[in-house]
């Protein structure tokens, strides 16, 4: 054979073959880069794209798992111990407040040296070159300052009311921006600057800063475990501006965390990787920089006080990949392939994980882990009070229905048909693990046994209703139950309670509307009964008891209370309860409302949530946290045991491919050959 | 030629004219400025927030000129599109534009292996089917045919994500990423399915026309002259039945811009796609407006570029 037809010949071989071998090479479920197995990644997911990682906007769980990693705060709570107990984090100690003699409540902030910012060009505007710098107490004073800006959409500012200073800070910017434009084309740290800061808010150096209390709100040091009180670098909101092809600072973190974010395309995934001057590293010492020596009872036979990890400096992970995953059914099957570490269990596959209230064969045979932890939640059904059937104003009528209403529903059969058993019947509006929550006390209007049904109907009977009918009508109490969702799911989950009233003759109609429609329902006072829930934003009795207060009114006050509630016993009490410490008088103040919200009940109180936590077996170091903070400093991977595990579950199966082109072709030999023959 | 170019071209922009006020009036009369507004903010925002934020985003005008001639949504919703002004996302304010130019490459990595993997099969079955007519081989193919085409897309992605994903672990069940080395493995599931989905009807209308081709004259002389059946098919089957073959394929080009709002948003890829699949569901209508103004302007720009082709792949046809 000539050199050229062997040249020819061995073109017309890779030109057959080239594809086959890409299909080959592609032939693989693995969805990360070959070299990404050797390293500590942690693999996780978002569900839709983030809206904002403004730290001072960000106001849900996933957005808090980014802003939690990039943006270090103040305090912070023990990753282990509970009840949660707070610490320092950026600063050097939990400030003591200080009382002044007109009633203002002062706390003083001492922040350690060296705090730098994650590695990022916006710092150039302080100085060619640079690409971070150290934090000081005037970057916090930054962000305070940002959670009174109009111009952000931040959602929790009446916490913050109570800094003195907050709301005429606000209006004050407001003002100066209608009138003098120039002013408003400022950046914000100019802006805030020129208008002489907040009253409340002072930074004597530039370690220290000093938060002044109009009034006294213990449950602000909360805040400062919390992004939102973060420091932030007067660079990166100036440069993210979104202009020039920038992007905003709202998709552009840059924070003083343990991990700084090095990619992110908020449509396809984020990638946070070790910041290499976090605070952490100066001060090894810091509680947020090692591992905990100690917490609470259960962890150390339940694998998370192991002497490899005890005392150790954080963080273990090199980096953290979060890639967008919509569908829950794809994100649970990759978890199960171990491309991700850790999941929650969704709930068309829950059979499959759970048998018999434990981990089935199957799940502990892959080595996989469960972590089961209520978290600080709360769903009720509530009732608007100021309706004239149902609420306050039809005195103890409307007291007995509420009381008949609460006996007729059930938490435990709702709880087993339509959430796989994972919640806690809830007696109180606090879940088992705030402070408060007495595991003894049994609400009698609370109570799942079928003879409270004959109790329900005797409470009609004394509310003017015998039978469920209403003698100025001489037919069935009809009720309306709003419901801002029009997914079928939820539909059915609501139709449930409905249904159990039927059974003691009320007839309560289910209304389905947008919320929008409920929010115009809820403005006209149009409404009756609704269901709504409750997740802790710290772990504080306050935070699940204020819900409840006069000031918190609805239709008053435009606040989270809408039942609209107002009961001048709970009131005093609740003053008097907010400002204490856990003791045992707080205690008893909690045990006296809780009474009056038995007997009055605006609420009609259903569960908590139980999250199920399942992680792998080269995952270290995981406790369901409860609350929307991301701890993954604290994770570790066992890298080579993933990538060995992987392969060997992950294995394509090849010959259904080959069993399919055999078939093909003996299905079709005889006849081309049988056709070929009769043309010829 | 060119008068023709600008008569369809004048057809077009009355056309894109009305979809765009088809669309402020479809989304106007079931979406409320509020409803926009919770779904960028969140739905426990607080009224005020709701307030300042369709105040800035120019929902609080009339929607008609006859409430207000001089400044009006209707009017401002024409004048961004027909100046491309595409604006800012209502969901998270990010420049629509951009949005766009990162969401084409995705898409294209999607759309254009699936279009000519799907012509080229769609093409060889369909003359396969053809040459065995009357045979069972022809049965069987357009029963299989006919089968891909009756059953929903959304059936072959959950079964391929099940089967090929889950349990012959052959590509992943979903994701998508851009880096060279893995990409191929992110789009060999949708595409695969993806022809599932559209070879069927292709390859039904292709024999169809082979068929047809395969019954005229010069192909029983090129038979008589001794061309050998490959020959026939390929070389002159194939070439005559080329303006109907153009049609569907000139048609289909400008759509492969457009993406597959299916295969995208359940195989994960940030495309053009998935774009329009959160606009819908976040009451985007910035968004959407700009996705329906490309899908409207790559109708039209389809229906010319087929009349353009026919004047190049047949001598025959003229213009005017």
């Amino acid at each position: 054979m000539s050199e050229r037809a062997r040249n020819i010949r061995a073109r017309a071989l890779a030109r057959t073959l080239l594809p086959a071998l890409l299909l080959a090479a592609a032939c693989s479920n693995d969805p990360y880069p070959p070299g990404d197995a050797a390293h500590k990644i942690y693999y996780t997911v978002f569900r839709e794209a983030h809206r904002t990682l403004d730290p001072a906007e960000a106001y849900n769980v996933s957005a808090h798992k980014v802003t939690g990693s990039v943006y270090d705060s103040l305090l912070e709570y023990h990753y282990l111990k509970r009840p949660y107990e707070l610490g320092p984090g950026l600063a050097r100690a939990v400030p003591e407040p200080q009382r002044l003699e007109d009633g203002r409540v002062r706390y003083r902030f001492e922040m350690r040296s060296g705090i730098g910012f994650g590695p990022d060009p916006c710092f150039e505007l302080g100085g060619a070159g640079r690409r971070s710098r150290e934090a000081t107490s005037a970057d916090v004073a930054f962000q305070l300052m940002r959670l009174a800006d109009p111009a952000l959409k931040v959602q929790v500012t009446d916490a913050f009311s109570a800094v003195q200073g907050f709301r005429e800070f606000r209006e004050r910017l407001i003002l100066r921006r209608e009138l003098d434009p120039a002013f408003a084309e400022l950046p914000a740290h100019k802006q805030y600057a020129a208008l002489g800061g907040m009253e409340g808010v002072r930074t004597p150096s530039r370690y220290e800063l000093e938060i002044t209390l109009a009034r006294p709100y213990p449950q602000i040091l909360y805040w400062f475990a919390m992004e939102f009180t973060t420091p932030v670098a007067w660079e990166a909101v100036q440069f993210y501006n979104g202009n020039e092809g920038r992007d905003r600072f709202a998709d552009h973190p840059v924070g003083t965390g343990p991990f700084y974010v090095r990619e992110y395309n908020k449509h396809l995934r984020l990638v946070l990787e070790r910041n290499p001057h976090w605070y952490g590293l100066r001060h090894p010492d810091a509680l947020g920089a090692r591992y905990p020596e100690r917490g609470a009872p259960g962890d150390a036979e339940g694998d998370l006080l192991g002497a490899a990890y005890r005392g150790r400096a954080l963080p273990f992970l090199d980096r953290i990949e979060i890639r967008l995953e919509k569908e829950s059914i794809p994100r649970f099957n990759k978890f199960l392939q171990g491309y991700y570490d850790a999941s929650s269990i969704i709930k068309e596959s829950f059979d499959q994980v759970i048998q018999a209230d434990r981990l089935s064969p199957q799940m502990r045979q892959r080595g996989i882990r469960l972590a089961r932890s209520v978290a600080p939640s709360v769903f009720y059904l509530g009732i608007n009070m100021e309706d004239p059937v149902l609420g306050a104003p039809a005195g103890e009528r409307g007291r007995k229905l509420r009381q008949a209403l609460s006996l007729a529903v059930s938490s435990e059969p709702w709880i087993e048909l339509f959430l796989n058993g994972r919640g806690v019947p809830a007696q109180t509006p606090l879940p088992p693990v705030i402070f408060g929550y007495n595991p003894d006390y049994r609400n009698p209007y609370r109570q799942q046994q079928d003879a409270k049904r004959s109790r329900a109907r005797e409470l009609l009977i004394e509310a003017g209703y015998p039978g469920g009918i209403d003698p100025d009508t001489g037919s069935p109490l009809r009720l309306s139950f709003d419901t801002y969702t029009l997914n079928s799911q939820q539909l059915l989950e609501r139709q449930y309670f409905v249904d159990e009233w039927r059974k003691i003759g009320v007839d309560v109609r289910l209304q389905a509307t947008t919320y929008n429609e409920f929010q115009a329902k809820v403005e006209r006072l149009a409404y009756q009964i609704f269901f709504w829930g409750w997740s802790a934003d710290y772990p504080d009795p306050e935070n699940f008891l204020f819900l409840l207060t006069c000031d918190m009114r609805r239709s008053t006050a435009g606040g989270p209370n809408t039942s609209n509630f107002c009961d001048q016993r709970y009131e005093k009490l609740f003053a008097e309860m907010a400002l204490r410490g856990n003791d045992a008088e707080r205690q008893r103040l909690i045990g006296e409302m809780v009474k009056i919200l038995e007997e009055e009940r605006p609420w009609i109180e259903l569960y908590h949530v139980v999250d199920y936590q399942l992680s792998h077996g080269w995952l270290h170091n995981v406790k369901p946290f409860g609350m929307s903070h991301p701890m993954y400093k604290y994770y570790d991977i066992e890298p080579e045991r993933r990538a060995a595990l992987r392969l060997s579950w992950n294995e394509p199966l090849t010959w259904p491919a080959y069993a399919l082109a055999g078939l093909v072709l003996a299905a079709l030999v005889p006849g081309v050959r049988t056709f070929l023959r009769e043309r010829q | 030629m060119l008068a023709y170019v600008a008569r369809r071209l004048g057809y077009g922009v009355l056309v894109v004219l009305g979809v765009l006020l088809l669309l402020f009036v479809l989304f106007f009369a079931v979406a409320k400025p509020e409803d926009i507004a919770r779904r960028a903010l969140g739905e426990k925002a607080r009224q005020e927030a709701i307030d300042i934020w369709i105040a800035s985003h120019g929902y609080d005008r009339p929607l008609w000129p006859w409430q207000q001639p001089a400044d009006n949504q209707l009017f401002d919703h024409y004048a961004r599109m027909l100046t491309f002004d595409f604006g800012r996302s209502d969901t998270d304010d990010t420049p629509i534009a951009r949005r766009l130019a990162e969401g084409v490459g995705p898409t294209l990595s999607l759309t254009v292996p699936l279009f000519l993997v799907g012509l080229v099969i769609a093409l060889l079955f369909g003359l396969f089917v053809a040459f065995f007519r009357d045979t069972y081989i022809d049965a069987t193919g357009v029963f299989l045919c006919v089968l891909g085409m009756s059953v929903s897309l959304l059936l072959y992605i959950i079964g391929g994500q099940f089967l090929i994903g889950k349990l012959l672990r052959w590509f992943p069940i979903s994701g998508f990423d851009p880096a060279p080395v893995v990409v191929a493995r992110f789009l060999a599931l949708p595409v695969l399915v993806g022809l599932l989905g559209v070879v069927g009807g292709d390859v039904r209308f292709y024999r169809t026309v082979f068929v047809e081709e395969t019954g005229r004259d010069y192909v029983r002389t090129a038979r008589a002259k001794g061309a050998g059946e490959m020959r026939v098919m390929l070389r002159h089957v194939l070439r005559n039945s080329l303006i109907p073959v153009m049609t569907r394929v000139v048609l289909a080009i400008p759509f492969l811009f457009v993406g597959s709002l299916l295969l995208e948003s359940f195989f994960g890829i940030p495309g053009l796609g998935t774009l329009t699949v959160d606009a819908i569901r976040n009451n985007d209508f910035a968004t959407l407006r700009v996705m329906v103004f490309i899908g409207a302007l790559a109708f039209i720009g389809g229906q010319i570029a087929t009349d353009i082709s026919y004047a190049f792949v047949d001598p025959r046809v003229r213009l005017e």
